[in-house]
């Protein structure tokens, strides 16, 4: 059986890439039991302009990969063959190279297959190998269309602090436009927005265009401290107030007087403390914890979430009153899906600075990388972007970063029908099991988070994804 | 605003970890319901790409009731397959007993203790191997007493009471030298050395290892040989003779690389690398840990020692500066962690994400200290455990000029390696507030 698999186009590292007579070179991890697998190739070889190299076993396959450069990995997976696939895509990571994954296994599954594919492997070859198989896929990395390198646009960007706000989408100019209303003001400000849409570096900017940009700007996630420490992390201690208070502690309120202090996550605080809160938005004082003597603060407070502070006061999670104290000015921040070409900006404003950070000399980014950016679900938002090219920074050698150079699942969601040989058309359950399976690769296999994706419910998928062997 | 989709399969929000495990009390009965929590418990969707995405720590992820009840008849046969190990064990040696078969007797107790070990239970297995050193005492046959304070003493060192598995390998030594039990004499030697290792007594552990090296090439057993020559090298690294240190490593890789023993290559490779990045030649370790990793792949699981070397991995990057792919080995540390009960070890894995956040100046990273902290307190009440965190604790402090928090840190990491006696830890306390005072 030939495995219906991914036809990915990644073209091959540049020095591979210089004609017919460029020999690819290939390393061949099979235990000495595959043995065949070397010698059928090393046969191969010669037509095909290959040079075989290879390991017995995973070990020397790692030694050898670690000292040399190769084009191609050919994996024989042992019975643990989803294992083995993660496991070699994850060491083929940081190969000199980055070499691509061709995995071969006499058991393949459907479920295999789908995984391979999501993991951005090359292709899935059926034990014992066929030549026309192994040709064919070679083929498809030799033919791939050269990706044609885009020079980086100029970007201009509103340095704030150590962030910029980058982005010339109507949308956010409008966000924009609110924020240079409120700044000037010492207005309290709501900040919603999807997760990682940029909230904390709108609030940096709102303080740094008001009056008091000279004073401190504190920030406060919420919800990344635990409950049990947020009250003394807000309003400081005194020493020996609970076990572990060892020494007296400011709280944030009070490192932020005469500035900001930024909420983050609001809607992740507990009832109890909410009512602290607004008493000391109220009151312009606090009392530290263990402490009797209220202390004046005045501060600026924005706040920010990506909850839907509405439905959490219909639920009883959020209060009302502290609702209509935050939300004086309400700033709604738009998706990455929404803002447009910002996502070129962006990823020219990224990629230069993490070039600097690094070392690097990108100068350009290919077609093919900047298509996978485009056709990307961005559930993180400029977060998931701002991470996807720090690690693309990282791992691209030359001066053009390549699709090689993003996450395997990226290439995984390029797989078409247009793919596909000709006559091999999928099945509705061959295209459905793909997308269910694509979509699990993007929310890390969060069943939950998939299924919101797909609109389904989570006990159908889980059904299906049965069903398809995911 | 309508953030996120409309969300048609409307799962009840899960509970907490935190939450869920302050709702369980600290009996032994609950154990295993305690670690499948904890092994099945998933970060928070929501919060993944949220800004504190970052500070997950167990406590924060979630865990479904109905999962918990689906996977209850997974947890029930692994606890009955346990106790059926275990009483097996003991029917076993009450036959021998009976039919005056001393040998045995010690022998099925040390099986029981060894079943107790592999899951993470070493105050049982201790229990165990005490039983059967008593059992052992009256026979003539000295060997099972010998493999009996072989085993107490291995498993005191795997709860980092070095004095007390001195005390089980000198007494074990003595009664193997005198059988000529020489494998007997050659682990206790090994186990004198890695106590005296754990204490700072460098001289003392370089006798014991090349004692029981001596003993090896007499006996020509290449993985006692490899292993000593590990732990020489070791030492000489600790001792700063990175010279000698990588002749050791040579030599103990050498003398494995025909075995099968594939986790000893691991742990080979792992000292290699530790070596290396104390050469500053980061690209040699950070190979030299990733082959260690291929070699953990091909040996018998052993998820602590995947995790060591990964945690020693994602310190090397953090070392280097390669924030983005620390952060991603640690995460890699933690899940493995967590889905192979091996909660003890997520205290080293959360302060070393404190650590990577003091680098990054962010105050928030104290959360971090504070779970392994709590993990010290809720699941493993070692001392030297929590005085790692505070050691790490202060530090970080420290780096963030918070010099008062970060005294009363480093003063408490001191006084708690003080008690366990792990000498060398305190001085590194000591140095850190000294410079503190500076």
């Amino acid at each position: 059986m030939k495995a219906p698999l991914s036809m990915e186009s990644s073209a091959l590292p540049a020095h591979s890439r210089k004609g017919d007579s460029s020999r690819v070179r290939i390393l061949v991890a099979a235990g000495e039991e595959n043995d065949g697998v070397v010698q059928s190739l090393r046969q191969w070889a010669e037509d095909a302009a290959l040079h075989v190299e290879g390991a017995p076993d995973l070990p020397r396959a790692v030694r050898k990969l670690t000292a040399e450069r190769w084009d191609l990995v050919v994996a024989v997976l042992s019975q643990r063959a989803d294992e083995d696939l993660a496991w070699w895509v994850d060491a083929l990571r940081g190969a000199t190279g980055a070499p691509r994954l061709i995995a071969a296994t006499d058991n393949p599954s459907m479920g295999l297959v789908l995984r391979a594919e999501s993991l951005g492997v090359l292709d899935l070859l059926t034990l014992p190998l066929r030549k026309d198989d192994f040709l064919g896929a070679l083929a498809r990395v030799r033919s791939a269309a050269v990706e044609v390198p885009v020079p980086l646009p100029p970007v201009e960007h509103h340095a704030v602090g150590q962030y910029a706000l980058v982005g010339q989408s109507p949308t956010m100019l409008e966000v924009y436009k609110l924020m240079a209303r409120v700044g000037p003001s010492a207005a309290t400000v709501l900040i919603q927005g999807e997760s990682g849409t940029g909230k904390e570096v709108v609030a940096r900017a709102i303080h740094l265009d008001g009056p008091h940009s000279a004073a401190p700007f504190v920030a406060v996630n919420c919800a990344a401290i635990p409950e049990n420490l947020l009250e003394s992390e807000l309003f400081g201690h005194e020493k020996g107030a609970f076990t572990g208070a060892v020494t007296r502690k400011i709280g944030r309120f009070e490192h932020a007087v005469g500035g900001t202090l930024f909420l983050d996550e609001v809607a992740d605080m507990s009832l109890a403390l909410q009512a602290k809160i607004l008493r000391a938005i109220q009151e312009r004082e606090i009392e530290r914890v263990g402490g009797g003597e209220p202390i004046p603060v005045e501060v600026r407070l924005i706040a920010a979430t990506n909850r839907d502070l509405k439905e959490a006061i219909a639920q009883g999670r959020f209060r009302e009153d502290l609702y209509y104290r935050l939300a004086v000015v309400t700033i709604r921040l738009p998706t990455l899906a929404e803002r447009g070409d910002d996502l070129v900006r962006l990823t020219a404003y990224f990629v230069r600075q993490f070039a600097e950070r690094y070392g690097k000399r990108i100068q350009a980014m290919s077609d093919r990388a900047l298509d996978l950016l485009r056709n990307h679900a961005w559930v993180g938002n400029v977060r998931e972007l701002r991470n996807v090219l720090e690690r693309a920074v990282i791992v691209a050698t030359g001066d053009v970063l390549r699709a090689e150079h993003l996450p395997d699942e990226f290439r995984g969601e390029e797989a078409t029908l247009g793919d596909r040989p000709q006559g091999a058309l999928l099945t509705l359950a061959e295209l459905e099991a793909r997308h269910i399976s694509r979509v699990l690769a993007h929310t890390n296999g969060q069943i939950g988070a998939a299924a919101e994706i797909l609109g389904i419910h989570r006990n159908t998928l889980t059904r299906k994804m049965k069903e398809y062997g995911l | 605003m309508s953030p996120g989709r409309p969300s048609p399969s409307a799962a009840p929000v899960p509970v907490r970890v935190d939450k869920a495990l302050e709702l369980l009390p600290d009996l032994e009965v609950v154990a295993p319901l305690r670690a499948l929590l904890v092994s099945i418990s998933r970060p928070d969707e929501r919060a993944l790409w949220s800004s504190s995405g970052p500070y997950l720590t167990l406590g924060k992820r979630g865990v479904q009731p109905e999962e918990l009840a689906r996977r209850m008849p997974e947890a029930f046969h692994q606890v009955t397959e346990h106790l059926q190990v275990l009483y097996r064990a003991y029917v076993q040696a009450l036959e021998a007993q009976q039919r005056g078969d001393g040998g045995e007797v010690v022998a099925a107790l040390l099986r029981a203790g060894h079943a107790e070990e592999r899951v993470g239970r070493p105050l049982q297995a201790q229990s165990w191997y005490e039983a059967a050193q008593r059992a052992s005492q009256v026979l003539q046959d000295r060997r099972p007493e010998v493999e009996s304070l072989g085993a107490l003493g291995q498993v005191s060192l795997a709860l980092r009471e070095y004095a007390e598995g001195a005390r089980h390998f000198q007494r074990s030594l003595a009664l193997a030298e005198s059988e000529f039990d020489q494998a007997g004499a050659i682990a206790a030697c090994e186990g004198l050395g890695e106590a005296a290792l754990w204490q700072g007594q460098w001289s003392g552990a370089q006798a014991w290892f090349a004692r029981g090296l001596r003993l090896a090439e007499a006996s020509g057993e290449r993985r006692f040989l490899g292993r000593l020559e590990r732990q020489l090298g070791v030492l000489a690294r600790r001792q700063g003779d990175l010279a000698a240190a990588g002749e050791h490593i040579r030599k103990a890789r050498e003398w494995l690389e025909g075995t099968a023993a594939a986790d000893e290559m691991a742990r080979v490779l792992s000292a290699q690398g530790h070596l290396e990045a104390q050469l500053r030649r980061h690209a040699a370790a950070s190979a030299a840990y990733r082959e260690a990793l291929a070699w953990v792949q091909r040996a018998p699981r052993d998820p602590g020692l995947e995790l060591s070397i990964r945690l020693s991995l994602a310190e090397l990057q953090l070392e280097t500066g390669r924030l983005l792919e620390a952060e991603e080995e640690m995460r890699r540390a933690e899940q493995l962690a967590i889905a192979s009960n091996l909660t003890s070890r997520l205290v080293q894995v959360y302060t070393l994400m404190g650590k990577l956040r003091g680098r990054q100046q962010d105050e928030t990273g104290f959360v971090f200290f504070e779970q392994a902290i709590d993990l010290c307190h809720m699941l493993e009440r070692s001392p030297a455990a929590e005085a790692q965190v505070y050691l790490e604790y202060g530090l970080f402090q420290e780096r963030l000029h918070h010099r008062d928090e970060a005294r009363a840190y480093l003063e408490r990491a001191r006084e708690l390696f003080g008690t366990v006696g792990e000498m060398v830890a305190r001085e590194r306390a000591e140095e850190a507030l000294q410079k503190l005072s500076a």
